[in-house]
């Protein structure tokens, strides 16, 4: 495979194919090259998809793309014991849709390739070819093959920018876990148990006791016959775990308040994957002598404790490298310099704006006391206002109880802190 | 539900070759052994005091060669499209 390329691709996920996809449009000849047997196997993600960044860039997206349901209901949780407290918000205003990032990432790889790109599956990139510290293509077991630009989005898992040189291994306060299961419903019991019409669904995200009080959260996505039930925890805090994760995440399948809604489903899939803490993972200069950076390798993915953008971020960052890469393809320079218009891109578009708008939240989302006694004492709240016999507290009255150790200075600090941050 | 249970409803295409090579001797120094409960496919296990690791239902994740701080996991993909092949990840 010694043919010579405008640009190679590594990894054909939402980045790389959205890469592939918009320089081959443009006429450039490109290899698009993927570990998986297929695009999308390696993928795996929670379930939901903001449109509007991807329709940008696929026209056909809402058309033709595998969208299992539209958001329509969104549920956010607390839950402490066998208590939990819900915000609810309905809305027939479309703004995301609920799919499997596998079937996603496979159908953009297919749109990358039926406008030219050549794409090539269960082939590991081993490193890049440098000569004079310009990355000129990559290598493959022992062969090589040769470009003008490597576009690298490999994904969380950066080996190869790791064999450069140009990161360092991945730390645990910059990474979080995610793992999730696959449950088979059939689409009319999932339309029943969560009062959804046909083709809509319903995000839910619970922060609280599902992860023992250690910064991260659950997911519930509804699929057309099928649930995405999952769990993050922050990698630093998950240290301190006393039981397998996988056990936490089937603590959250026999939930009593949960249960119901998950009865008589089967395992169809269990998946895990790495999730970058975008502030802390993310790349200054996403882009080298030759190389440019896009996706969860350059860390744009942004979690918001009550809801995850990953999908669009990384499509779009792609995007944004494919035309960085015209710009030097016209101008004749593959150089660091001739590829810095990526990162003026980038800022400014929301990809930018929002990662660095929101960079304080990761720390906040570190913070253990938020996760395991605030939803507590939110709930607890709650139950004293509600959950009475013959007296019921006031408010204030409520507060005090509920929130044992916890000062008024502490407390008004970290209502101060959560306003601050998101 | 046992995670082996769980898992068994993955598909795979396992190697003959092993991605990811774990230097276990080194484990025994290791007091927290963070990969035990964190690996989401439970491929480490304890015996004794030794580390016992098998790749075969690995997902590929990556937790293992960050969480460990003892530097024994020499993490790598499969090769040519072997290992895990998610439908709904």
């Amino acid at each position: 495979m010694s043919r010579r390329f405008d640009v190679v691709v590594v990894g054909a996920g939402p980045a790389g194919s959205t890469a592939a996809y918009t320089l081959a449009k443009k006429g450039f000849k490109v290899l698009l090259l993927e570990r998986g047997r297929v695009a999308g196997s390696k993928n795996m993600f929670g379930g939901r998809v903001y449109f509007k960044p991807l329709e940008e860039i696929y026209p056909n997206l809402l058309k033709d793309a595998p969208i299992q349901r539209w958001v329509v209901k969104e549920r956010f949780s607390l839950s402490a014991g066998d208590t939990m407290l819900s915000l609810e918000y309905e809305s027939g205003e479309k703004k995301s849709f609920i799919c499997y990032l596998s079937e996603l990432a496979a159908w953009m790889a297919k749109q990358a390739e039926e406008v030219g790109s050549f794409l090539v599956t269960e082939i590991v990139v081993d490193g890049f070819v440098l000569r004079d510290g310009f990355v000129k293509g990559v290598k493959i077991g022992s062969e090589v093959v040769e470009s003008n630009v490597v576009i690298d989005c490999e994904g969380v898992n950066r080996l190869l920018l790791e064999r450069l040189g140009l990161v360092k291994e991945l730390e645990v306060d910059q990474v979080a876990l995610g793992v999730k299961e696959t449950l088979r419903i059939p689409s009319r019991e999932i339309e029943s148990r969560f009062g959804l019409s046909e083709k809509d669904g319903l995000s839910w995200i619970l922060l609280g006791d599902f992860t023992k009080g250690l910064p991260g959260g659950a997911f519930l996505y509804t699929n057309t016959d099928a649930v995405s039930l999952g769990l993050v925890l922050m990698l630093k805090s998950a240290y301190s775990l006393k039981e397998h994760i996988s056990s936490l995440l089937e603590n959250l399948r026999l939930h009593p308040l949960l249960s119901r809604y998950l009865k008589e489903s089967s395992i169809v899939e269990y998946s895990a994957h790495l999730i970058p803490e975008g502030s802390r993972l993310m790349l200054k200069h996403p882009y080298s002598d030759g190389l440019l950076i896009a996706g969860d390798a350059a860390g744009y993915l942004l979690n918001l404790g009550y809801t995850y953008r990953g999908v669009d971020f990384a499509a779009y960052s792609g995007y944004l490298a494919a035309q960085a890469y015209e710009k030097a393809h016209t101008e004749g320079d593959f150089s660091k310099r001739g590829l810095a218009w990526y990162e003026h891109l980038l800022r400014q578009s929301f990809v930018l704006k929002q990662m660095l708008k929101f960079r304080k939240l990761s720390k906040l989302l570190d913070d253990e006391a938020l996760f395991s006694k605030y939803p507590k004492m939110l709930c607890d709240v709650v139950k004293a206002l509600l959950a009475f016999d013959y007296e019921v507290p006031s408010l204030i009255e409520a507060l005090k109880r509920s929130k044992k150790d916890v000062s008024w200075l502490k407390l008004l600090v970290d209502g101060f802190r959560v306003m601050r941050s998101i | 539900m046992r995670l082996e249970d769980i898992l068994i409803n993955n598909v795979w295409d396992v190697d003959y070759e092993p991605h990811i090579v774990v230097n276990s001797e080194k484990c025994v120094e290791c007091d927290r052994k963070p990969c035990i409960n964190l690996c989401p496919a439970g491929c480490f296990t304890l015996l004794g005091d030794k580390i016992v690791f098998s790749y075969e239902g690995c997902l590929e994740c990556g937790t293992c060669r960050v969480v460990c701080h003892q530097g024994v996991v020499s993490w790598n993909y499969p090769v040519s499209g072997k290992g895990i092949h998610y439908r709904f990840g």
